[in-house]
């Protein structure tokens, strides 16, 4: 092929690269096993599924726009989740816990923000030390017990419309949002002209610091968001999830074709992410293949998902 | 250049998706040959612990001897509720006709009722949820362990001095339990003291540690009494290092070799078996598929390994991990 078609057609495969990923899975799972695959109970049960690691990776893509990276999601969502199931084991009303957790993922990734845009200590570095941090206030907050008996206030979360679960729908609405705030207001084109370029940006009056500070709350937001919705699954508040919360979430961004440097990169790629690597899990599930193949085959997929993006960029 | 990556991209994404394929074509080949026989899923809270290790072993051992009857197929969840209760959601997509799940918390409470109420009969391995909305339990009885490890400790100490306990996971029911009987029965030894140490999270390095710095104090102790095996050899490895007394070390589980061994050598006095869930739970399968009914609770019973009985608990327990 000729050396025109193949600039041509490389940023085109890079840049719909997880669609493609996602429509062959869905092609393979409709010939492999369609009966179980496609029946409506598991279709119900994949977007049920998806809404709390869709969530976390829309959340995930806003920092990881701005060149920035957010290992402490999952210590973030496992406070929260323990800040939600005490508040409603108190019972105030599912209205009161919601506003005060995710007013307090806001304030946490507000902080993070704030720290990373005005300190300029590296992202990395700064997560890493809330990832622990987090983790320790967790115990203190609860005095190391685990937090159930959290009472029927979750029921609606649990609800579906019209046959389909309500956290889908509501992962259908921050993405929505996300989708909107990255693609028409001034604040998306701060965050990828801050991920594009962070010096220009200075240069051209962008409040760099101020950006950085939004795009770690947004995050916030989607933690806490997700964290209500994982206290609704799991009727209890725990200190510790065994999940690599934060990992998967970076994973759905990357296979999503966002590149780690920032600035390229979009919200309804990082979803389609997640669908993806929720898919493949759930089909070893339904196929009954040891999950520790699944995970050396993630491992390979998400390795080459950043070998695409890299092609044709590095010289 | 440019063809060259363009070449290679296209090769490695073929790559991938000719991998997906071919695992999941030996996925399909599994599911066809088990197609008429019923099937009987096992959602594990992990595979990672020693303990969980033999226990998968046992569980797969006690599953061939029913190959002829069910097909049975094993996932876990990696200590992760969440991911269990997706598990067992995805589990029920497969009609199983029995669901074996040891819980990871309480919390896929909502899960295991979910099956249940769906009219998959679930069978919970060594870990109970509130509640009753499962069909059968079975495990082992950790308050009796701790009992029984208590009467222990005190013959062997003849009613009195120090005992050091090493504790679990705080919170979790297991150390509370093993901690509860290990009380209760030190009622009968009046004269026998227990500091309660540190919780050491059942890991051998956090033992070892502990026990260094409980060293370094100075406080008079004759004996340990550790919630698992791993803390009795990670405390049993400090007490060497700092070339302390011999103390009488008593721990619990009895699933490695390394302890019976250590017990043969007479480094640790004793352990007391933690008794594996997996093949009466396989059992029970086979009976609910035969028609038969089940008895809502079943409790193991414990067995003490000492110097006199390791050999033969040796060879009767060959699944035991390394």
């Amino acid at each position: 092929m000729s050396r025109e078609n193949a600039a041509r057609i490389l940023p085109l495969l890079q840049r719909y690269q997880v669609l493609a990923g996602m429509l062959v899975l869905l092609a393979f799972a409709g010939l492999q096993s369609p009966s179980l695959f496609y029946s409506s109970e598991n279709l119900h049960n994949i977007f049920n599924q998806l809404a709390i690691p869709g969530i976390l990776a829309v959340g995930m893509t806003f920092v990881i726009l701005t060149g920035g990276i957010d290992l402490s999601v999952g210590s973030h969502i496992a406070f929260l989740n323990c800040v939600a199931a005490t508040w409603l084991k108190a019972e105030s009303s599912l209205l009161v816990s919601s506003a005060y957790t995710l007013a307090l993922g806001a304030g946490i990734g507000a902080l993070l923000g704030w720290i990373i845009g005005v300190t300029k200590l590296q992202p990395f570095v700064v997560t890493l030390a809330a990832m622990v941090s987090l983790q320790g206030i967790s115990f203190i907050y609860t005095k190391n017990q685990f937090v159930s008996g959290i009472g029927p206030y979750l029921e609606p979360l649990k609800a579906s419309l019209f046959g389909i679960p309500l956290s889908g729908l509501l992962l259908v609405a921050v993405m929505t949002a996300g989708v909107v705030l990255l693609g028409k207001g001034v604040l998306g084109r701060r965050i990828y002209a801050v991920g594009g370029n962070e010096e220009a940006a200075r240069f051209s009056g962008v409040p760099v610091a101020r950006t950085k500070i939004a795009a770690y709350a947004l995050n916030g937001v989607c933690v806490a968001i997700a964290a209500l919705l994982l206290t609704a699954r799991t009727d209890s508040g725990q200190q510790s999830p065994g999940a690599k919360y934060e990992l998967d979430a970076i994973a759905a961004v990357v296979v999503g074709g966002s590149s780690l440097l920032g600035g390229r990169g979009n919200v309804l790629g990082s979803v389609i992410g997640a669908l993806f690597i929720l898919s493949t899990d759930n089909l070893f599930n339904l196929n009954l293949i040891d999950d520790k193949i699944a995970l050396a085959v993630k491992g390979g997929i998400l390795l080459l998902a950043v070998y695409l993006q890299n092609l044709g960029r590095q010289r | 250049m440019k063809d060259v990556c363009k070449a290679v991209g296209i090769f490695a994404i073929g790559m991938v998706f000719w991998g997906c394929g071919n695992k999941t074509e030996t996925g399909e080949a599994q599911v066809a040959t088990g197609a008429e026989k019923p099937l009987v899923l096992f959602a594990q809270a992990n595979s990672q612990d020693p303990w969980r290790q033999v226990f998968d072993a046992d569980i797969k051992d006690a599953a061939k001897k029913y190959a002829d009857k069910f097909e049975f197929q094993e996932q876990d969840a990696q200590d992760d509720p969440a991911k269990q209760i997706s598990l067992i959601e995805n589990f029920m997509v497969k009609k199983p006709k029995v669901l074996l799940i040891s819980p990871v918390k309480d919390s896929v409470q909502s899960a295991v009722e979910k099956a249940h109420a769906a009219g998959i009969p679930v069978i919970l391995l060594d870990r109970s949820v509130p509640g009753e909305g499962w069909d059968a339990y079975v495990g082992g009885d950790n308050t009796e362990i701790g009992r029984q490890a208590g009467a222990f400790m005190g013959q062997k100490l003849n009613g009195k001095g120090t005992v050091l306990m090493i504790q679990g996971i705080a919170g979790a029911a297991p150390t509370h339990d093993r901690a509860a009987g290990f009380m209760e029965a030190m009622k009968s030894f009046p004269s026998i003291t227990v500091i309660e140490g540190d919780d050491c999270g059942y890991q051998r390095a956090k033992a070892r540690t502990y026990m260094e710095t409980f060293l370094q104090s100075h406080k008079p102790f004759d004996a340990v009494y550790a919630h698992n095996d791993e803390m009795a050899i990670g405390a049993y490895l400090a007490m060497e290092a700092a070339k302390a007394p011999k103390k009488t070390i008593v721990g619990i589980d009895a699933c490695q070799r390394e302890v019976v061994q250590m017990i043969k050598d007479g480094k640790i006095a004793a352990t007391f078996k933690y008794p594996q869930p997996g093949p009466k739970a396989v059992e029970m399968a086979a009976d609910l598929l035969a028609g038969k009914k089940l008895e809502k609770r079943t409790l193991l019973p414990t067995e003490k390994v000492t110097m006199e009985t390791a050999d033969a608990y040796l060879a009767a327990n060959p699944n035991l991990a390394k």
